[in-house]
């Protein structure tokens, strides 16, 4: 219904707008920290901690993850991690406010939820993956890296954006 | 709604075409660090006394001078048309004109030389040019300029003519009229009295 | 002058304080300008919701001219701005998996966030899987220990390798955004429209 579709996109923001409220969030945290936003590094914190917490000398002898470990800074009292925290609390209060709060699973009619959860954890592991390698994810590397003009940031967003635009056809099922 | 965009639009292309046509600021690039340890160890990096005094008396406009002692030694004494930056205040960006000056010559001291050198060091590597230390000090000034140490009557030539000017410079430095040598009157240095702003005291 | 926690003008105590603030700012913003649903984030592949492309572009830009103007103006100073360093072979190899995990997975981290904060299993299911796939990454370091520490370029500006100046840089991408997002426009006006 025509006007069912406007009455849900009214909910939202308009996209300029909410490309410019996030472009000046984006500039204030440059301003105040001198670094952008992100998102992986937050995960990336979280696992270093749990590691380092159930098998502490796993953790201290993993190449990788021993370097993100300090004996005074305890990767949980990470900058990443506390926005996070507070990501999931604008996001709620976000899709409280517009009535958004809903417990689902959101795929497309023409596939199972089961089939969208496994594509869901799929794509996760390979973003857990591949954010490592990039070291970032599209906001911290992506759209941060690009406002500071970083080469790194227009790397990530033309290799992202680019594969998934290549790889679109072969999961179009999922998603129309 | 379509014009609300086109405005949208005009409003970033404007914003983009000013940030186009603003003069450019001179960007300070960091010194790489080989570099600095080179110019740190070249003797070229110090000037002496003698020169800083040359220059001064003979009102050198490429000469900068910035004692970087803290601003109540600066107040009781300080070298003649000499700027106070205290050491800790070097790459406060409120210098960055004063210090990126690249036609002048910009020499730092202290009262000894280690204040000096810091001084140098932190402004080098932050990319400026041009930096000098005059060797020694307000302590080697006074022990040279001020008061010069006589030579003997076996001391060469040249050490005379060195002490001679340093006299003279003395008493540029603290007032006084112009001083003629008896043996080389075409040799003589003359000085006249200059008029001395009001903070620079003392010393003589 | 900025940064200010750089700079010391703000005490690095608030830094957390900070991030907590500013992750809300993100996750409200990102959450009701629809980024919580991996359906519309998919539209920009299939054409039937650019609305990724316009917000992320829209955002990039005004940062950019932001972060330029205040360094003209003295209000930051640019060389304390962190520029990501560039690990070319690691970052390639990294964008290819995030746009494989992108397409199927429907989501990003920070989207995820959104998307798990209001309720969607979907996307607590994409986070756990990150987790996942980063202790993935830890075990298999080893393997990867080469690409990951290849090409690495440092912290290099895309004003450098292009060989341009900043504001010339960001006046193109500005006249290539415009017309960018008013084609996009017109291809949903296209596309068949779909029911989230």
């Amino acid at each position: 219904m025509k006007s069912d579709q406007k009455e849900r996109s009214k909910k939202y923001f308009n996209p300029y707008f909410g490309g410019v409220l996030l472009g000046l969030l984006l500039l204030l945290t440059f301003y105040i920290t001198g670094r952008g936003l992100g998102a992986s590094g937050a995960v990336k914190s979280t696992v270093v901690t749990a590691v380092h917490a159930v098998t502490p000398e796993f953790a201290e002898h993993s190449h990788y993850l021993s370097k993100f470990i300090s004996d005074d800074n305890h990767p949980m009292n990470n900058w990443l991690v506390f926005e996070a925290l507070g990501i999931l609390a604008g996001a709620f209060l976000s899709g409280a406010l517009s009535g958004r709060l809903k417990l689902k699973v959101e795929h497309s009619p023409k596939i199972t939820s089961k089939r969208r959860l496994i594509f869901a954890a799929f794509g996760g592991l390979l973003f857990g993956i591949g954010s490592q390698l990039g070291r970032g994810c599209t906001s911290g590397a992506a759209l941060s890296g690009m406002a500071s003009l970083a080469t790194s940031g227009f790397i990530a967003m033309i290799t992202i954006f680019g594969t998934a635009y290549v790889f679109a056809y072969l999961f179009r099922k999922n998603w129309i | 709604m379509n014009l609300k965009y086109s405005l949208l639009a005009a409003i970033l292309v404007l914003l983009g075409f000013v940030l186009l046509i603003l003069p450019a600021k001179e960007q300070l690039s960091e010194t790489n660090p080989e570099v600095l340890q080179y110019e740190l160890g070249e003797v070229t990096h110090f000037i002496s006394v003698d020169k800083v005094a040359e220059r001064i008396i003979n009102q050198d406009p490429t000469l900068l001078l910035i004692d970087v002692r803290m601003a109540d030694d600066y107040l009781k004494y300080s070298l003649p048309g000499a700027e106070n930056i205290p050491l800790e205040d070097i790459l406060n960006p409120d210098w960055a004109d004063l210090l990126g000056q690249i036609d002048r010559d910009i020499v730092f001291y202290s009262n000894a030389d280690v204040y000096a050198e810091q001084a140098w060091m932190f402004a080098r590597r932050k990319g400026y040019k041009n930096l000098f230390v005059m060797q020694g000090g307000l302590n080697n000034w006074f022990g040279t300029i001020i008061k010069p140490i006589e030579p003997t009557e076996t001391s060469s030539a040249k050490d005379i003519e060195t002490y001679r000017f340093r006299k003279a410079a003395s008493i540029y430095f603290c007032g006084g009229q112009a001083v003629v040598s008896e043996a080389n009157p075409q040799d003589a240095i003359v000085i006249t009295r200059k008029k001395k702003k009001s903070k620079v005291e003392g010393g003589c | 002058m900025g940064p200010l926690i750089s700079r010391g003008i703000i005490g690095s105590e608030w830094d957390l304080v900070i991030a907590i603030l500013i992750g809300f700012a993100f996750g409200f913003i990102l959450e009701s300008s629809g980024f919580s649903s991996s359906r519309k984030l998919a539209g920009v592949f299939y054409g039937y919701d650019f609305v990724v492309l316009k917000v992320f572009f829209t955002a990039a830009i005004v940062a950019m001219i932001g972060l330029l103007y205040f360094s003209y103006l003295g209000w930051i100073d640019i060389n304390l701005v962190f520029v990501n360093p560039t690990f070319i072979t690691s970052s390639i190899v990294g964008g290819i998996i995030m746009g494989v995990g992108f397409i199927s997975g429907g989501y990003c981290p920070g989207t995820s966030f959104c998307g798990a904060a209001i309720g969607k299993i979907d996307a607590m299911v994409f986070t756990g899987g990150m987790f996942i796939g980063i202790l993935i990454f830890s075990e298999a370091f080893p393997l990867f220990e080469n690409l990951y520490n290849s090409g690495n370029l440092g912290s290099v500006k895309i004003t450098e390798t292009l060989g341009i100046s900043a504001p010339l840089f960001v006046f193109i991408v500005i006249l290539v955004a415009i017309p960018l997002f008013y084609i996009v426009t017109k291809i949903e006006k296209k596309i068949k429209k779909v029911n989230y």
